[in-house]
């Protein structure tokens, strides 16, 4: 291959854009050229350097201004832009232009609520924030070479570890004759506080039970959710807050809520 | 906000102020919202950049017709010709050069010595780590033009780097 040709290629070769024939030419040129080898070197070096300064910061307040500017349209107030010049207005009639505004009020209500669509993805629901952290928990637990901090299948042993490291006494309890036998707890970081967490095996499935003090005082009956595959079982009972996250069917989950 | 520190990155290099960048991601901002509708689904980001890089664009044109700025055809113009292939290859490389060189002043400084139309794409190739086709969707351009940008633009890059590295040490190697 010639130089020229394979100019052309080294951008494309750093950024895996070519195929894999190209891919294979332009590293066999790349063996044997000097030149060229020194280019996609300092292609790569100033790459790497525009990437480690990363970007220009934003300033803080920019955040705060645009969401203002669009609660100000989304109100109906047409927002003057000072770039370029103020969004035309209604006509001079009157009624025309109360009219004009309506419309603009309800298109604007449209946008909104497509927009609340988009806001999901940065602000969630608190609920939702705490499914996703439950989740978040479960599955990193599953990652981890343990999901536990204290192995025991003793509900002795298990329950005085939670003891002076979180506020209250988790319930524990070795189901291993029910079919659920407890593997051992941690803690771990749900919904913005530290939780425990007591896992228990079922045939070759990880439960995970967070658990943590109720904010509102009442029990509550079990919930069942399916979030990415794993099942969610979410309930309150004497003032304790509970969720079993696992993959395990919902059944089965359900009847280890009923033994605990 | 969603994707909001890429786009005013973006548009801080495409305008190369940030008073200025920051009326543009507001501007921008609110054309997203307006159109709203139009988003097809999927990743955001590059729908959203494609809007901010617009702004810019029309910002850039408006101070050009005040006679402050060359076009863009100009500006890519100025730089045709000769590319980083002129560099003899016994001459000591630009990463030769760098070694020891306050290397992010300078790769920052010829970035914002190139035509926008390379410093865009280098943006969001280098910065955001954007694919290709993504590149294509934001600049409106099909992905083969995105190619050749990227590569005529690091060809410039490292010719600009090169020169700025050579100004600034006449006696070195």
């Amino acid at each position: 291959m010639q130089c020229e040709r394979a100019r052309e290629l080294l951008s494309p070769h750093l950024d895996g854009e070519l195929s894999a024939e190209e891919r294979r030419v332009v590293a066999a040129h790349l063996e044997g050229c000097r030149a060229c080898s020194a280019q996609v070197h300092d292609y790569q070096r100033i790459g790497q350097t525009l990437a480690e300064a990363g970007r220009e910061p934003a300033p803080k307040a920019l955040s705060t201004r645009v969401r203002a500017s669009l609660a100000r349209e989304a109100q109906g107030e047409p927002v003057r832009i000072s770039l370029f010049g103020k969004p035309g207005r209604a006509g001079t009639l009157s009624m025309l232009r109360s009219l004009t505004r309506q419309a603009a009020i309800i298109a604007a209500a449209c946008v909104l609520s497509a927009l609340a669509v988009w806001w999901t993805m940065s602000n969630l629901g608190q609920q939702q924030r705490l499914e996703q952290d439950v989740l978040a928990a479960h599955v990193r637990s599953l990652l981890q070479d343990s999901p536990i901090q204290v192995a025991s299948s003793d509900a002795h042993t298990v329950k005085p570890w939670f003891a002076g490291r979180i506020d209250f006494s988790p319930e524990v309890k070795d189901l291993a004759t029910e079919g659920f036998p407890l593997v051992g707890g941690r803690l771990d970081y749900v919904g913005g506080r530290r939780v425990g967490a007591v896992v228990y095996k079922r045939r070759l499935h990880i439960i995970n039970v967070f658990m943590w003090p109720s904010a509102s005082p009442g029990d509550t009956a079990p919930r069942l959710l399916t979030r990415n595959g794993y099942n969610l079982l979410a309930w309150s009972r004497g003032g304790v807050d509970y969720w079993a996250a696992s993959d395990l069917n919902g059944g089965d989950l359900a009847q280890l809520q009923a033994l605990l | 906000m969603p994707c909001m520190e890429a786009a005013f990155n973006l548009a801080f290099w495409l305008v190369r102020s940030r008073p200025d960048a920051e009326d543009i991601v507001q501007e921008a901002y609110l054309r997203a919202f307006r159109a709203f509708d139009g988003f097809r689904g999927g990743d955001i980001r590059p729908w959203l950049l494609a809007i901010v890089r617009n702004t810019a664009y029309r910002w850039l044109s408006n101070r050009r017709r005040s006679g402050t700025v060359v076009s863009l055809e100009e500006a890519f113009a100025e730089g045709s010709g000769q590319t980083a292939d002129d560099i003899a290859a016994d001459e000591p490389t630009a990463e030769e050069r760098l070694i020891g060189a306050a290397e992010r002043d300078y790769v920052l400084r010829a970035l914002a010595e190139l035509p926008p139309a390379f410093r865009e794409v280098l943006v969001l190739r280098e910065i955001e780590d954007l694919s290709y086709r993504d590149i294509a969707e934001v600049t409106g351009v099909p992905v083969g033009t995105v190619m050749s940008r990227l590569s005529r633009g690091r060809g410039e890059l490292r010719k600009v780097l090169t020169r700025l590295l050579e100004k600034d040490e006449p006696n070195a190697m």
